[in-house]
């Protein structure tokens, strides 16, 4: 593990590597799905501090520059790893797949066509539940997130075997069962619409 | 991100919004997605000697989404199969001035039209 931002005078910001550290390096962890929580807030707010502009407000411009844009690049890390799924998406993006370009090699995998189809009768199911009340809502909502803990459950695992693929494809599974899942909320909310 | 007004139009008055019989010999099917955000579209045809005279479309996802399924729908009716197959995305885009990061959804349409019309051929012994 390497930490840096302890070392650092508060007028000596190396703009080296900017453009080349990924998040983990970022913050001082492993490259993986499993982190050290602690240890991802500890770097987190150790470099804030150290990176802070306000630290830097004396300097020259060059240094003004870098800690400002050393600190978005923090936040930004801080953000996505912070959360599950950013982080898992992120990992995979490490691995060459940009879940959010529809490119069709370096893009999203699009699932099977199996998947599409049952996809929209689900819908079709929803749209007749809207009229048969709360409960049979209720039960369908239960349903999709036990699906949607499902399929993230393989992305994890394919992440921690390092298949990139695999974990790509139930990443994008798990994007289309949210969306299904925001529109039955949606549903929930709004009992009333036709 | 401000929608145009034919957006606005498409997305609140969607023509051609519902379902065809899928079993039936003259109904051709697409259903394709958008991995990226979740969005899921069906469109399908009626086609009559080698001219669509119906089509449908059912699409969950963003105003930008449901608006090119609806404009597709609504372009391909009295079309014939092969100028249908002949829609391009860019076209779709430029009818309802969709912004950069919604082009994507004009190309959602576009593979709907075509999915659509291939299991149409595909139902027919695919001739072409």
């Amino acid at each position: 593990m390497t930490v840096a931002a302890e070392s650092q005078s508060a007028s000596e910001l190396d703009p080296g590597l900017e453009g080349a550290l990924d998040h983990f390096a970022r913050l001082g962890l492993e490259r993986g799905w499993r982190i050290d929580r602690d240890a991802l807030e500890d770097n987190y707010l150790a470099r804030s501090r150290s990176d802070h502009p306000d630290r830097h407000a004396g300097a020259d411009a060059r240094t003004r520059r870098v800690a400002l844009e050393r600190s978005a690049a923090n936040n930004e890390a801080y953000r996505v790893l912070r959360d599950p799924v950013r982080r898992a998406e992120y990992l995979v993006k490490l691995g060459g797949i940009d879940l959010d370009s529809s490119d069709p090699q370096t893009g999203a995998p699009h699932p099977e066509q199996s998947f599409l189809i049952e996809m929209i009768e689900r819908r079709d199911r929803l749209e007749e539940l809207t009229t048969g009340g709360e409960d049979a809502l209720a039960e369908l909502r239960d349903e999709v997130d036990e699906e949607l803990d499902a399929v993230f459950a393989t992305a994890v695992d394919a992440l921690d075997g390092g298949d990139t693929q695999a974990a790509a494809a139930a990443l994008v599974q798990r994007r289309y069962l949210q969306r299904f899942l925001d529109e039955i909320d949606a549903a929930i909310d709004s009992p009333n619409q036709p | 991100m401000a929608y145009s007004d034919k957006v606005i139009d498409h997305y609140e008055n969607p023509r051609n919004v519902g379902s065809l019989d899928k079993s039936e010999d003259e109904v051709g099917t697409g259903i394709v997605g958008a991995p990226a955000c979740g969005d899921v579209m069906k469109l399908q045809i009626r086609v009559e000697d080698d001219v669509i005279t119906d089509a449908k479309f059912k699409t969950y996802g963003c105003g930008s989404a449901i608006a090119s399924s609806s404009l597709v729908t609504e372009w391909v009716k009295g079309m014939k199969i092969g100028d249908a197959m002949q829609i391009k995305n860019s076209q779709i885009a430029e009818e309802l001035s969709l912004p950069p990061v919604k082009i994507h959804c004009s190309v959602l349409a576009e593979d709907a039209i075509k999915a659509a019309i291939a299991d149409y051929q595909k139902k027919h012994g695919a001739s072409e």
